[in-house]
């Protein structure tokens, strides 16, 4: 998909939300597309709290991992993070998918995304039970995995809300469907930036 | 200049209603409820926290422990005067007269998410009771900015709860202040764009900024702390690799961007006060709006100044720079505003005198602020009762100041009536010498070698202690009086009428208290919210009184025609 | 319209009162600082002469500021006041470019100033000086002490090596140092001071306020801070950081004396007139711990006046002269203790009590007292010999 294409399709969107909804009814929309964005800035800011945490906690030792520690294994996240990044991409296209009224194409593009996101979780729920206790280096990890995990659950929960009642929505009424969107890119995004800190620095 | 606008398209006129008391005590969605329930339950944490501080003040007229028994006892005070102050006063008040007036001053209807206004209030109370009730489980007495490992390791239970109910307190704060954003972005009538709002619209503006960007910092700090005390974690227990700086780095990062959340809101109330009061075109309309925005960001590059004394000596010094630049940006309002008064036609009354006490008292504590931000000389008088003064001076001869100029200011839009002048004049009076003998003697205290947070002190410092006392406590009596009127003038007071300070901003443009939407029909903003001494604010002011009505207040001998400006010199 | 004639005379008469009220405020500014009493507490260092120059300076500015700011104010509130009845606007003035310009660049270079000198006195107080002495001070709730090191160079007078035990005299002649701890900080006049300062539980800061410095206490970390003393005399020492209920009883004395030590990296080796100061403090103390005395409740009241450890703060004993109210009374403890619980004789309690304070609590008391280790690499280490020898004192404290 092009960029073209999807910039064209969201004016699209605009113009037919402009089209079909009353004036209060837009102004309502547009303030949930604000609102959801303004939260996104502003609940990353404790992801990078976490970020400088982690980094600032790593100063104090000669080493990271600490001297004696063994360093995560890295292959099985890398994955759940490639498949999270999937996801994502899913989860747009599925976005896109109910704008265009497609909701059996919609549906199954959710299905794996929210599939590939419970396989996420489980690989990091099993990093975080096998990785064995080395102070610092093991709390901080864990903390961080699991301050996301919980996000990860909420709302992948709304996602699997939202997927029960696709029916519902159609090319005009899909907020939910682009809250959750929305809100999952967040997860992933959130993701990336602790799996840069967590893994390759 | 013949193009006059009117307030309104015509219309109805509403006969003014108040809320029931009921409305105001069960759940609801209605921004100007929300907004007076914000500004009472807050008033009632400020009398909590100030009779700890009457308690600490009294323990402090003798150099030897008296009042309480112990120094614990005496931590656990200040702890939660501090906690209480900043978080469940300051800053949710702030956010309370915000909900009432940004819809107003925009002419919306509400803010943009009704329920999730009504959801961030109510927060408040539930976090706030539950701090307090810390006292039952071992309250938390580590001071309000909670340093571990005094704070980890060696406090009780109630050092958990204070982390919890903060932490709650943040999200309340971030959910506002999205809900801000979102309805000056989006919900602005036709004509008004960003740099035609009112000032205290983009002082919420800045404020909401700050709070979104560094409020998810304390969140991070505490769920550290929490885990740290309650899941056995060691983020700030150095023997297990553990970090004390740290909490220091993560909670001030967040904290010195508070304490503009807890002026900034006030700097936008002046601008509304002096401007209206003094009947002139605020000075310099675009400096003291983008000023806030370089305030809001230099904010978050300061942080370590509250570190001096613990951080790695290099690094001091670039925090000193960027803590001196701020008084810049802080400058520019403060002569902007003084612009304002010059040349004006200064009308006296309680809302601007106390926004002429905050000019007057604000700059003492802003240029301590600067001289505890050159390194040598915070290295002297750090933790000492120069800080405590400094702190006060800003908090309250500025914020609270500035909220008492707003009470006095939009009381009788909230209620309808007037708040009595005479009662408001001896509250002032009473107010602003006992403020200053309260905190001015306080930088004394510090330069002669005062810490802070001690209960027991050299007996040299009694003498000065003992005026601090006695001035506080008249600060505290003189808080009845303002209560008192409030009491009165809602029962006795004089009508107010739509619009009795004449004044151009939307919220005057609607019935007092405005009726369930605000408005009826859409209302017109005037093209400069204080673009006085034209003739066609003035024919704007005069559609106002046509439609609604004159106030009681002032006198009905008033000239109808403006007169020519006069020049100021 | 005479408006423009009025305007033309009113701005050059507007200049001349512009430039007088400018400089009624700058010497406002420098009477306000000159006239300010010293309100600092008497110099001690050479930090604190820069410091309180560097105050006077932005006292002058500060004060300047806040009489611009306060005059126009007032002179505001007189001459633009409204009179009764008048409920005209004021001239519509949007703004003025020159003049914000102006209140943006002058106070920008103020700042810039205030900054450029205080990185200068900032410098001149934190550099390093040629010979620098180390002093160790530890921190703790809620006492300080002074490490001082005992090595075979530096015996108190009239004792040589052939008077020590055959152990002590195997350490000192092993290079090994010993030391002793101090409840006392010891300066000399222009003896540049390097102190390292480390803390043994929470975050406490080192502050001598008659030398201006200040230098927080990091659990976990080392931390440092350099003065130079330049009087005589004896000044507080006082904790500027929280640190629990007895932060407020957290202070020490720091002695200044005069005359410059005779041997390089000997910190306790001084001029020969301060022999009668180096009896007072250094000598005794040196061979109480060279010469430990035979019997323990001797001893116990030695290790306890000592200042090794910080009970005094704390507690209350006539005998030893302490007089705290955080933790119980120590006053007939020795009768007391063997009646608290069943089956624990006094010795076993007291023994209990410091190994592991939380154990049991006195009615009334908060569990407060830090654990004292049998762990060398433990914080609050306190040998078995030590508290033996506590514990027999301790013992004789009946009522
Ligand atoms: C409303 C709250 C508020 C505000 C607005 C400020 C404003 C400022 N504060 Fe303050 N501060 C606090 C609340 C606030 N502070 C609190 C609560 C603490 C203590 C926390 C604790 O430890 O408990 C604290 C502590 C504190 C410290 C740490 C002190 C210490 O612990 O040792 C420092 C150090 O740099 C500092 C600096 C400043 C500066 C430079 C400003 C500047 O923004 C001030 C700018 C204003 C002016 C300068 C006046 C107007 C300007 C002019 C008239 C222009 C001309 C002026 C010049 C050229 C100088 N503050
Ligand atoms: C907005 C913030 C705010 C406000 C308004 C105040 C208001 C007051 N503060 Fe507070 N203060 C802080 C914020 C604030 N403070 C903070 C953040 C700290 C640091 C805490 C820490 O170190 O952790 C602090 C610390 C602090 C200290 C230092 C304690 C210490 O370090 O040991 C002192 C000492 O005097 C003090 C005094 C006062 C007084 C007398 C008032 C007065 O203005 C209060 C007036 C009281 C009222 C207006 C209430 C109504 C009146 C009554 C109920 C009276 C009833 C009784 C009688 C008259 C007898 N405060
Ligand atoms: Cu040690 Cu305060
Ligand atoms: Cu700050």
């Amino acid at each position: 998909m092009s960029d073209g294409f999807s910039v064209n399709i969201m004016q699209q969107q605009h113009l037919l939300e402009q089209r079909e909804l009353s004036r209060d009814e837009l102004i309502a929309l547009q303030n949930k597309r604000t609102g959801v964005t303004v939260f996104q800035i502003s609940w990353i800011m404790a992801f990078v709290c976490l970020i400088v945490v982690n980094l600032q906690l790593r100063g104090d030792f000669a080493s990271w991992p600490p001297p004696g520690v063994e360093a995560l294994e890295k292959v099985l996240p890398t994955l759940a993070t490639v498949g999270l990044l999937v996801s994502m991409a899913l989860t747009r296209s599925g976005l896109k998918s109910i704008q265009r009224e497609q909701l059996s194409v919609f549906k199954s593009q959710w299905g794996v995304a929210i599939g590939l996101g419970a396989a996420f979780l489980a690989v990091m729920a099993f990093e975080w039970v096998t990785l064995p206790f080395s102070g610092q280096y093991s709390t901080v990890f864990r903390v961080m995995i699991a301050y996301h995990a919980i996000h990860t659950i909420v709302i992948g929960y709304i996602m699997i809300r939202v997927y029960r009642n696709a029916a519902n929505y159609d090319a005009v009424h899909n907020w939910a469907v682009e809250a959750a969107a929305k809100l999952w890119y967040f997860v992933t995004i959130a993701w990336v930036l602790f799996y840069v800190v967590i893994y390759l620095i | 200049m013949a193009t006059i606008t009117r307030p309104l398209p015509g219309g109805a006129r509403v006969d003014e209603h108040r809320p029931r008391l009921s409305e105001y005590l069960r759940w609801s969605v209605d921004h100007k409820i929300i907004g007076v329930q914000y500004m009472v339950t807050t008033f009632m944490f400020f009398i909590i926290g100030g009779s700890l501080a009457m308690l600490f003040r009294t323990e402090l007229l003798t150099p030897q422990l008296d009042l309480v028994q112990n120094g614990q006892q005496y931590n656990q005070l200040f702890t939660m005067h501090g906690t209480i102050m900043i978080f469940l006063w300051v800053i949710p008040f702030f956010a309370g007269l915000a909900n009432y007036l940004v819809p107003l001053m925009l002419g919306a209807k509400d803010m943009a998410f009704p329920w999730l206004n009504a959801f961030a209030f109510w927060i408040i109370p539930v976090a706030g009771v539950f701090m307090i009730s810390g006292w039952l489980a071992g309250q938390a007495e580590a001071g309000w900015t909670s340093y571990p490992p005094l704070s980890t390791l060696f406090s009780g239970d109630g050092q958990t709860m204070w982390a919890i109910s903060l932490h709650l307190l943040g999200i309340s704060s971030i959910l506002g202040a999205i809900n801000f954003i979102v309805t000056i972005k989006n919900m602005r009538p036709e004509g008004m764009g960003y740099f035609q709002m009112p000032l205290f619209v983009w002082a919420i503006l800045a404020t909401s900024i700050i709070v979104v960007m560094s409020t998810p910092f304390l969140a991070g700090a505490l769920t550290l702390m929490i885990l740290d005390r309650v899941a056995g974690t060691a983020f700030f227990n150095p023997a297990e690799g553990g970090d004390v700086l740290l909490w220091q780095n993560v909670f001030w990062f967040y904290s010195h961007p508070a304490v503009y959340i807890m002026v900034m809101p006030g700097f936008g109330i002046i601008s509304e006060v002096l401007s209206v009061h003094s009947r002139k075109p605020i000075f310099g309309y675009r400096a003291i709006a983008l000023s806030s925005m370089a305030i809001a960001l230099v904010g978050f590059t300061v942080w370590a100044h509250h570190m001096f004394t613990a951080l790695t000596p290099e690094l001091r010094i670039p925090f000193m720079i960027t803590s001196m630049i701020i008084a810049v940006p802080t400058g520019i309002k403060i002569f902007s505003w003084l612009g304002t008064l010059w040349g004006g036609k200064l009308h006296l009354r309680t809302a601007m005198l106390f926004g002429l006490g905050f000019l007057s008292m604000f700059v003492i504590g802003g240029i301590n602020g600067v001289m505890v931000a050159a390194v040598p000389f915070d290295i002297m008088v750090h933790d000492t009762y120069f800080v405590v003064s400094h702190l006060h001076f800003v908090l309250f001869g500025g914020s609270v100041f500035t909220i008492y100029a707003g009470i006095y200011h939009w009381f009788p839009k909230i209620t309808g009536r007037m708040l009595d002048e005479r009662l408001g004049k001896i509250h002032f009076w009473i107010t602003y010498p006992a403020f200053f003998f309260t905190f001015f003697p306080m930088n004394i205290l510090g330069m002669l070698g005062m810490p802070r947070r001690v209960a027991v002190y050299a007996p040299e410092f009694q003498t000065l202690n003992v005026i601090v006392s006695i001035s506080a406590f008249a600060l505290g009596i003189s808080t009845f009086i303002l209560i008192y009127n409030v009491f009165h003038s809602l029962a006795y007071g004089k009508r107010a009428g739509a619009n009795p300070w004449r004044a151009l901003t939307l919220e005057w443009a609607t019935t007092s208290p405005p009726p369930a939407h605000n408005f009826i029909g859409d209302p017109v903003p005037f093209k400069n919210p204080y673009g006085y001494g034209t003739e066609a604010a003035f024919a704007y002011v005069k559609a106002i009184e046509d439609h609604f009505g004159a106030p009681d207040e002032p006198p009905l001998t008033r000239e109808l025609t403006p007169k020519p400006a006069s020049s100021g010199d | 319209m005479n408006q423009g004639n009025v305007n033309s005379n009113g701005r050059s008469m507007g200049m001349v009162w512009i430039i007088v009220a400018g400089l009624a405020i700058i010497l406002g500014g420098l009477l306000l600082s000159t006239l300010t009493p010293d309100l600092f507490p008497a110099q001690g260092s050479m930090q604190a002469q820069q410091t309180d120059e560097l105050f006077r300076f932005m006292l002058a500015i500060g004060g300047a500021i806040f009489l611009l700011v306060n005059g126009v104010l007032l002179f505001s509130v007189i001459r633009f006041r409204a009179r009764k009845g008048d409920i005209s606007d004021g001239p519509p003035i949007q703004g003025n470019t020159t003049l914000e310009f102006v209140w943006t660049v002058i106070p920008a270079i103020i700042v810039a100033v205030l900054t450029i000198y205080s990185y200068q006195v900032w410098t001149t107080n934190t550099a390093p000086q040629p010979n620098e002495k180390i002093v160790n001070v530890v921190g703790q709730r809620f006492a300080w002490s002074f490490n001082y090191d005992i090595t075979a160079d530096t015996l108190p007078e009239g004792v040589t090596l052939d008077d020590l035990s055959d152990d002590v005299r195997a350490q000192l002649a092993d290079g090994q140092v010993i030391s002793f701890s101090s409840p006392q900080l010891h300066t000399w006049v222009n003896q540049p001071i390097h102190a390292m300062l480390q803390t043994e539980d929470v975050n406490h800061a080192f502050w001598i306020p008659n030398m201006r410095i200040k230098q927080d206490l990091l659990a976990g970390r080392v931390t440092d801070i350099r003065f130079m003393p330049i009087e005589t005399g004896v000044s507080r020492i006082e904790c500027a950081e929280l640190c629990g209920p007895g932060h407020g009883d957290m202070a020490g004395k720091v002695v200044t004396v005069d005359g410059e030590p005779v041997l390089q990296g000997a910190w306790l080796v001084v001029h020969a007139d301060e022999q009668e100061y180096l009896r007072e403090f250094f000598d005794p103390e040196a061979k109480r711990v060279l010469f430990p005395p035979a019997d323990p409740v001797d001893l116990g009241r030695q290790i306890l006046t000592s200042g090794k450890y910080p009970c005094s703060t704390c507690h209350t004993n006539t005998e030893l002269g302490w007089s705290g109210n955080i933790g119980p009374n120590l006053n007939g403890v020795g009768s007391r203790a063997g009646n608290r619980i069943a089956g624990m004789t006094a010795a076993d309690y007291i023994h209990d009590s410091v190994r592991n304070p939380t154990h049991f609590i006195v009615p009334g008391f908060s569990p407060l007292m830090p654990q004292f280790n049998d762990d060398p690499s433990q914080s609050n280490y306190m040998p078995e010999s030590d508290l033996q020898a506590i514990i027999a004192f301790m013992l004789t404290q009946t009522q």
